[in-house]
């Protein structure tokens, strides 16, 4: 998702759900980040001052989960998996053909914010070695062509649309 | 509480519940090795480095998180134990950068130590640094966080001691290091450089930044810091003597324990500053270079001294000699001092600096309680039930009582914010009421009524301890509360809810600046007394009245009867019987004439009828308001002395300057804010020719009164205690309080049985907006300087942080005159300007300014008018109307 000027009063709806929840500040984050793709940097001191923390707070725990992002993501975030089972069943080379294709490093996002690469250290999926997952889609049993035409579909949509 | 006992190696021990095991461990001496422990912060196992090992079940537990448990069989150093430890130590070295030759750390390491105790010299590891930026764009702190071992020391003394959050960890795993939001530099984020975490640092990953580098100190003593009225306890470090580190002492008892302000950690490098004066000098006549200071010897510098002293008493009078004292010297110094006045010279025109600050205004205080409210612990502000602030910003004025306040809040104690500008104390508060500048009388008389009205007041402790109270109480019911809340702009819903809130509860009242130096200060501190009164809070360990000093000595001065209408144990001059026993106590004649306040000399000086002043550690040309007008009126004494530290502006005027010692270089006491006497030695010798300022009086005095001199300390200090009651245990080694003296009953002395009257109700009268002076600038000061600055300026790390005072404005009154961060504003009132940058700040409320002092040699005391503080017209030192224009 590109980056865009933070709607306040979106945030504000946000926050007020879940002031004061003595718990509430992993909810809050992630629904900052349902909405905004990531968690912008500049909310950081308002979810603070509602949550009755300092920022320096907050960014620990925002920095701490892999799950919240303070930089914006791709459209399509992909995860590769480089658990023991996918590294055994080749995910190495794997990894090396996407940052090829997507001419992008592991935990780089595309300048057309469509895709971020990533890699995880198991996804659980270890019977489809090896595993990716393209935000909340698995995808198993990886080999070059597959993968291959995986990255097209997501590809053929971006243009399509910009048909 | 209950006791539990266990066994640790072998040893029976018994300890409350609840204590670790650790530090029941400590208590019967075994040490056990530790890296992220403090027994001022909470308990929270990073490093593992304190596993003991459960001889029953045989678990490894960390002793600094494990609560002892009944019957527990503990060992802390078997050979299983000692592999464990050996391991963690050598993983955290062969992370850590091999840089122990140049860092300033050096044997005093805790890594280092622990290491050695386990015996780990070469790991035996892959050496695999994990290298981060180092950072010291500050002048204060360095931060190379490569040698960060993540035991959290710094973080949980940033959001437990000190309350502020600048940092917390960031990342995980091998990046995890502590970071500010945004992991912006220290200087961009909100840190206060307290320093505290620096002193916790257990390795090199904190240190102080210093201009070269310097080593670690060659020997450590304790002191007291002389900056503000706190009296924090230090452990200053030092090398050739030259003192080159200052860290928090962590004493029992202390009033600081583990942590320190800016000031006290950072500032102390002015000691080593080139302005030190390190020599008598004396105004040159001859050769026709008259304008010169050149240096002379001691002896024949003070001869000179005491020669025209002694021609000037004779041909005009001793009325026409003034003496200005320090707030800043020791207490012992401050006796002398005005001794020399009173006894030696015949005049009671003695003040001392602190009248800057309004000090001499307690005595409203002390002629209520016989000076019963002066002992008042900080420690007790933990166990207020509601805490008060009135018109102060300890956050920088006195950072350490914030520290006391913050944590009250963080425990839930309610805290009620008196204050114009949105403080950072705000943030913690339970309330905060924004007055209309100057009607802070009116609010507190209002606020007397309503708990008058609504019956919320103390009527047992009324009836056992005051008297008058039917008097008093018909004044409040007269009071019109509309019109109240109209002056103060403060509605009758607000007061209630306030009134409400200290219902039934001991409060704290703590009284800053904004009440001190404001007008009609002497009613307000009254109104404040009475409240302490109704409220039954004055005299009870959970509450009382806590003015905050400025200066280290401030209590201490105006104790030793540093001030003009008072004699030494503050007692009054225009008493006849104390006047007499001080005759008897110094066999000579006391003069009754009242003497000149600080203020009072100044215009005394400018009609020509004071012809010599000895001004000793102040510089009246920099801290007091109109300084245009007070050169000119020292221009026109005859003779002038300074004895100071530093070459000042006023050092300059002088005609003979003697070079005094600041506080780690002499033996001397200050007695803070608390009411707390505390001796201190010397840590380094002064500099120079310099001597200690009490050797300099003493040399003196004997040389007016042609008299044996005291020689030693401890002679002066047996005659203070001797004199003076309150000052019994002044003893040069354990620190002392202020003796309970007061013939009250309120203060359980034995067979006091006097009563207290409330404080008369004064209506203040109406005043009138000026049109051609349309805001408000308040004049206030910022934590990297003191008072008027004389001292911070000459450090070269508060000078390094640049700070340009800023004038603070509000976005309102911004966006009104066209005018953004950084644009250059020309403030003007009836008695100065003031020219500087801008910068919008939301806590400041439109049509009033905020403007910082001691920058800029000071000039925000252009604007305001050189006034006495306890005239009933005068409109005080804290604020003045102004007008802005572009510049």
């Amino acid at each position: 998702m590109k980056p865009t000027e933070v709607d306040w009063q979106q945030l504000q709806t946000i926050i007020d759900e879940h002031r004061g929840d003595q718990w509430g500040l992993i909810p809050l984050l992630q629904a900052v980040q349902e909405h905004f793709g990531y968690v912008p940097p500049e909310t950081i001191e308002p979810i603070a001052e509602a949550m009755n923390m300092v920022p320096s707070q907050v960014q620990g725990v925002i920095t701490f989960y892999a799950g919240f992002a303070l930089k914006p993501k791709g459209k399509y975030v992909l995860k590769l998996c480089r658990g023991t089972a996918c590294h055994v069943k080749g995910s190495r080379s794997i990894l090396r053909l996407m940052q090829r294709e997507l001419d992008l490093k592991e935990g780089e996002t595309s300048p057309d914010y469509q895709f971020t690469l990533e890699t995880v250290a198991c996804l659980g999926a270890c019977f489809l070695a090896p595993a990716m997952m393209v935000n909340q889609t698995y995808f198993g049993k990886l080999a070059p062509t597959k993968v291959n035409s995986i990255l097209d579909e997501y590809k053929k949509e971006k243009k399509e649309k910009e048909k | 509480m209950e006791t539990i006992a266990l066994t640790i190696d072998g040893k029976k021990i018994s300890c409350p519940s609840g204590t670790s095991i650790l530090e029941a461990a400590d208590q019967y001496g075994i040490k056990i090795p530790h890296l992220c422990y403090h027994p001022d912060l909470k308990p929270f196992g990073a490093c593992r480095m304190c596993l003991v090992e459960d001889e029953k079940t045989g678990r490894l537990m960390a002793a600094c998180v494990t609560p002892a448990a009944p019957d527990m069989v503990i060992q802390t150093a078997t050979a299983r134990i000692i592999k464990h430890r050996r391991n963690i130590a050598r993983l955290m070295i062969a992370e850590h950068p091999e840089s122990c030759i140049v860092c300033s750390k050096g044997n005093r390491c805790r890594l280092r130590q622990v290491s050695a105790q386990l015996g780990l010299g070469e790991t035996n590891l892959y050496h695999l640094p994990n290298f981060k930026p180092l950072e010291q764009a500050n002048p204060f702190i360095i931060r190379d966080l490569s040698k960060c071992i993540l035991c959290g020391k710094c973080i949980r003394a940033d959001h437990e001691l000190v309350v502020v959050g600048a940092i917390d960890y960031n990342q995980r795993g091998f990046k995890s290091r502590p970071a500010t939001a945004h992991e912006v530099g220290l200087e961009r984020s909100n840190c206060t450089f307290c320093g505290t975490c620096v002193s916790m640092c257990p390795t090199g990953a904190l240190s102080a930044k210093t201009s070269s580098y310097v080593g670690s100190p060659e020997r450590e003593s304790n002191s007291i810091c002389g900056f503000c009225g706190v009296g924090c306890t230090l452990a200053v470090g030092s090398a050739n003597e030259k003192v080159i580190e200052v860290n928090p002492a962590h004493l029992a008892q202390s009033i600081n324990g583990a942590t320190l302000c800016v000031l006290g950690h950072f500032a102390h490098d002015f000691l080593n500053s080139e302005d030190r004066l390190i020599s008598p000098l004396v105004r040159n006549n001859e050769n026709g270079k008259e304008d010169e200071l050149v240096p002379m010897a001691w002896n024949d510098a003070l001869d000179l001294v005491v020669q025209r002293l002694i021609e000037i008493k004779n041909e005009n009078g001793p009325q026409s000699i003034a003496f200005l004292g320090s707030s800043k010297c020791t207490t012992e110094e401050n006796y002398l001092f005005q001794k020399i006045a009173r006894a030696a010279i015949g005049t009671n025109n003695v003040d001392n600096g602190g009248y800057t600050s309004g000090q001499f205004l307690t005595r409203v205080f002390d002629e209520k309680t016989d000076g019963g409210w002066r002992v008042n612990p900080l420690r007790n502000i933990e166990k207020a039930e509601v805490i008060l602030v009135f018109g102060a910003d300890p956050n920088h004025s006195v950072p350490v009582v914030s520290y006391y306040l913050k944590r009250a809040a963080l425990q839930g104690t309610p805290i009620i914010v008196v204050d114009p500008k949105q403080t950072e104390l705000v943030k913690f508060a339970s309330f905060w009421i924004r007055p209309k500048l100057h009607t802070d009388l009116e609010l507190i008389n209002a606020l007397a009524a309503l708990l008058h009205e609504k019956q919320r007041y103390d009527s047992a402790y009324i009836d056992k301890y005051t008297e008058g109270f039917s008097i008093f109480r018909y004044s409040l019911t007269s009071l019109d509360l509309e019109r109240a809340c109209q002056v103060t702009g403060i509605d009758r819903q607000c007061l209630m809810d306030i009134v409400e809130a200290m219902n039934g509860k001991k409060i704290a009242f703590v009284v800053g600046h904004g009440i001190l130096q404001q007008k009609w200060a002497m009613h307000s501190l009254g109104a404040i007394f009475n409240l302490s009164l109704l409220t039954g809070s004055l005299g009870s360990e959970k509450g009382g009245v806590y003015v905050l000093a400025r200066e280290n000595n401030q209590i201490g001065a105006m104790d030793m009867g540093n001030v003009p209408h008072l004699l030494p144990g503050r007692q009054a001059l225009d008493n006849d019987a104390a006047r007499k026993r001080w005759q008897k106590n110094w066999r000579v004649k006391l003069s009754p004439d009242p003497g000149l306040n600080v203020v009072r000399m100044i215009e005394a000086a400018e009609k020509g009828n004071l012809k010599a002043m000895y001004i000793m550690g102040e510089n009246p040309l920099r801290c007091l308001p109109q300084p245009q007008r007070v050169q000119k009126a020292l221009a026109k004494l005859d003779f002038m002395v300074v004895q100071d530290i530093l070459n000042s502006e006023t050092t300059q005027m002088a005609d003979v300057v003697l070079p005094g010692a600041a506080f780690p270089e002499k033996h001397g006491s200050f007695t803070n804010l608390e009411g707390r006497i505390q001796s201190f030695t010397p840590v380094v010798t002064p500099p120079g020719n310099a001597k200690p300022d009490w050797e300099i009086l003493d040399l003196l005095i004997a040389k007016i009164q042609q008299s044996e001199a005291y020689e030693t300390l401890e002679k002066i200090r047996m005659e203070i205690r001797k004199y003076i009651p309150a000052y019994a245990q002044l003893n040069g080694q354990k620190p002392g309080w202020i003796a309970q003296t007061s013939q009250k009953a309120l203060f359980h002395n034995p067979n006091a049985d006097g009563l207290i009257t409330f404080y008369p109700v004064v209506r203040a009268a109406e005043k009138s907006e000026d049109a051609d002076y349309p805001f408000s600038a308040i004049i206030g000061s910022l934590r990297y300087h003191l008072g008027s600055g004389t001292r911070t300026n000459a450090s070269q790390r508060i000078h390094g942080f640049d700070l340009f005072g800023e004038i603070e404005i509000s976005p309102e009154d911004g966006a009104k005159l066209g005018m953004a961060d950084g644009d250059c504003v020309k403030v003007i009132s009836q008695f100065g300007t003031v020219q500087r940058a801008i910068t919008l700040k939301k806590e400041i409320h439109p049509g009033e300014i905020f403007v910082p002092m001691a920058v800029n040699s000071n000039d925000a005391m252009n604007l305001i008018e050189l006034t006495n503080l306890d005239d009933p017209d005068s409109p005080g030192w804290k604020t003045v109307r102004v007008r802005l224009e572009k510049a």
